[in-house]
């Protein structure tokens, strides 16, 4: 199957460059509907669901393969070749951050640069190094999971938005953001939180800029500063945006940062 | 009339909270600052991460607050509120973003609703479909392992048989005397009979155990020589029995031959056991204008009885006269199930004159 349809993948604007943006874990691309449009004049953007989540093909889900991030990765390989990228850039929030790291370290030639918005290398505390979380918050999450599937219920059922305020969402009313199975979404964030890929920062070639959030529990500034510390040559931006998702609460700062970047 | 809003937003029998755009509480009600243990004001000023727990965090910020800022509300989530004392406590929970000027989110309104009692009762429906999901599969487990039985059992029980009808071939080319002939004649009819015995317990143990009654469609040009030679076959082994037959099949088929095959020789069968043998048997077969293969079989004697009539295509029915040869009494359930794998149906009528079963499928 190609792996276009199997990821939902998007592709607007016109350029030699191409600009591939992934979401992170919890929802899809709608995360970028802010943010990816003001790239279309200049690059070629290419927008994408991971399997399980928004518009990817469900049964293309496998939960060997997803177990860690490098099932997402080999995804995002597949991606680029399909669509021919070469020396592209790859955005990638959250999660996605770490999937890009591991997508070019595949693959060099597909991404030159890589701009990671609220990165984490590792979500667990380990001796020194402070990811945020304790194993046991962690655990308490996976559990949540299986005690209370019905807290991702939001996200399941379509939403109906008066589309007076926002005109540019009315060809969507209907349509439900952030879609996630219940049972996948648990898989994912297993494969999310404990993950582990500090080992993978120093091999890094790419040009790589960290927009990094205040105030943000999920990835805090310790954890941008330390992979800004691991990859090297790498520029760390710090947001005026509080929170993990800048893409929606400040899209235009974040925009004109991978701008001043690219 | 005057109405004191902000009694109501107080005093409100749920739960309500303003949250600033960076993710301060800006004011609780009443009902959610005694719900989680505070004295009254006590939460105003807090983070709202401060009255999640862990994975309540994690979720809104991962998927509640980009939803919200994507749709302007969320409604029914269900997730657990972090007390004073550290407890957790079940709420359901709705919410708006109010937007600046430029769109941006402005203040989050929040409402709770209390929902332990229906936490429980989703946490006893998840467990009992969890067992629902494992007897099933267990029972698939099963599933599989009959259908491995049964593919065994046919074969090993056709093997033997093969050979039977091989020897019993050979030994009738032999010169013989005229009761070995006759016994040779008998053991034919033997075999003939436990080989359409095996065939109808297998499809049996198929539809009923199994996956069904499997068919390898093909189109056959003309279905009379396969109808003749069952014909053929069983009126050897009832030589004092008239069969008659007649055909008018003059359009392809698309069916699965040799069930069609068992179908004739099961309602054969079933004729030569319970009919009159002073009586001919007629055996009928013809394609229709109408798209249609039609068989039928009819004999004489004692109608079926009325009552007898309604069970008649239920596994292990025997019939009530003497002489009964079939043996499980699986010959017109077996018939009946093929011609529904067909599309097609299995019919009786039965009267003074005649009983005639009819079998008529889309050809």
């Amino acid at each position: 199957m190609s792996s276009l349809s199997r990821n939902n993948v998007k592709v607007s604007g016109s350029g030699s460059r191409t600009i591939l943006f992934a979401h992170g874990f919890g929802c899809d691309q709608a995360m970028w509907r802010f943010v990816a449009p003001h790239f279309e004049k200049t690059f070629k953007v290419v927008s994408m669901d991971h399997v399980g989540a928004g518009g990817s093909d469900l049964d293309a889900y496998d939960s060997e393969k997803y177990a860690s991030l490098d099932g997402y990765a080999s995804d995002i390989v597949e991606i680029a070749r399909e669509l021919g990228i070469q020396n592209g850039i790859f955005v990638g929030h959250s999660v996605s951050a770490m999937i890009g790291v591991l997508a070019s370290l595949k693959a060099p030639e597909i991404f030159d640069t890589l701009i990671m918005v609220g990165p984490s290398p590792r979500y667990i505390d380990d001796g020194d190094y402070v990811g945020g979380f304790g194993a046991s918050d962690i655990e308490e999450l996976l559990a949540s999971f299986a005690d209370n599937p019905l807290a991702w219920s939001a996200a399941m059922a379509p939403t109906i938005m008066g589309n007076q305020e926002r005109p540019e969402l009315g060809q969507e009313l209907t349509q439900s953001f952030c879609r996630t199975d219940p049972r996948i979404a648990h898989e994912f964030a297993r494969a999310t939180f404990t993950s582990d890929n500090r080992a993978d920062l120093p091999k890094v070639t790419a040009r790589t800029l960290i927009l990094q959030c205040r105030d943000d529990i999920i990835a805090g500034e310790n954890v941008g500063e330390y992979v800004r510390q691991n990859i090297d040559g790498s520029t760390l931006v710090l947001l005026d945006a509080t929170g993990h998702c800048p893409n929606l609460s400040a899209p235009a700062e974040v925009t004109r940062a991978i701008k001043d970047f690219g | 009339m005057d109405v004191d809003y902000k009694q109501l937003f107080d005093d409100a029998p749920c739960g309500h909270l303003l949250v600033s755009a960076d993710g301060i509480i800006l004011r609780a009600n009443t009902w959610l600052t005694d719900l989680l243990g505070y004295p009254i004001g006590g939460i105003d000023g807090k983070r709202l991460r401060d009255i999640f727990g862990m994975s309540g965090r994690i979720l809104y910020e991962t998927n509640l607050a980009p939803l919200l800022r994507l749709q302007r509300t969320i409604s029914e989530v269900t997730l657990d509120l972090k007390r004073s004392d550290g407890t957790a406590i079940p709420v359901i929970m709705g919410a708006s973003m109010v937007a600046d000027p430029s769109g941006l989110p402005h203040m989050t309104r929040i409402a709770f609703l209390q929902a332990g009692e229906r936490r429980l009762y989703e946490r006893e429906l998840l467990s009992a479909r969890d067992d629902a999901e494992q007897g099933l599969r267990q029972q698939q487990a099963h599933g599989e392992l009959r259908e491995q039985f049964i593919a065994v059992l046919g074969h090993d029980l056709r093997n033997p048989l093969g050979s039977m009808s091989a020897a019993t071939r050979m030994l009738a080319k032999e010169t013989l005397s005229d009761r070995g002939r006759q016994v040779i004649g008998l053991m034919q009819g033997s075999v003939l009979r436990m080989s359409g015995l095996i065939d109808n317990v297998l499809d049996f143990a198929r539809a009923r155990l199994g996956s069904g009654i499997g068919l390898d469609l093909q189109t056959h040009e003309s279905l009379e020589p396969l109808i003749d030679q069952v014909v053929q076959e069983l009126r050897a082994s009832s030589p004092d029995h008239q069969v008659q037959t007649s055909y008018a099949i003059t359009h392809p088929v698309r069916c699965d031959v040799s069930k069609i095959g068992q179908i004739a020789s099961n309602l054969l069968g079933n004729a030569l056991s319970h009919g009159d043998p002073a009586q001919p048997i007629r055996v009928h077969a013809e394609t229709t204008t109408s798209g249609e293969f039609r068989l039928w079989v009819a004999n004489g004697g004692s109608p079926i009885a009325q009552d007898a009539l309604t069970k008649l295509f239920d596994p292990f029915v025997r019939g009530q006269s003497g002489g009964y040869r079939e043996g499980l009494g699986l010959g017109l359930y077996i018939a009946h199930e093929i011609a529904k794998a067909h599309g097609g149906t299995l019919t009786v009528t039965s009267t003074e004159n005649e009983t005639r079963f009819i079998f008529e499928m889309p050809r």
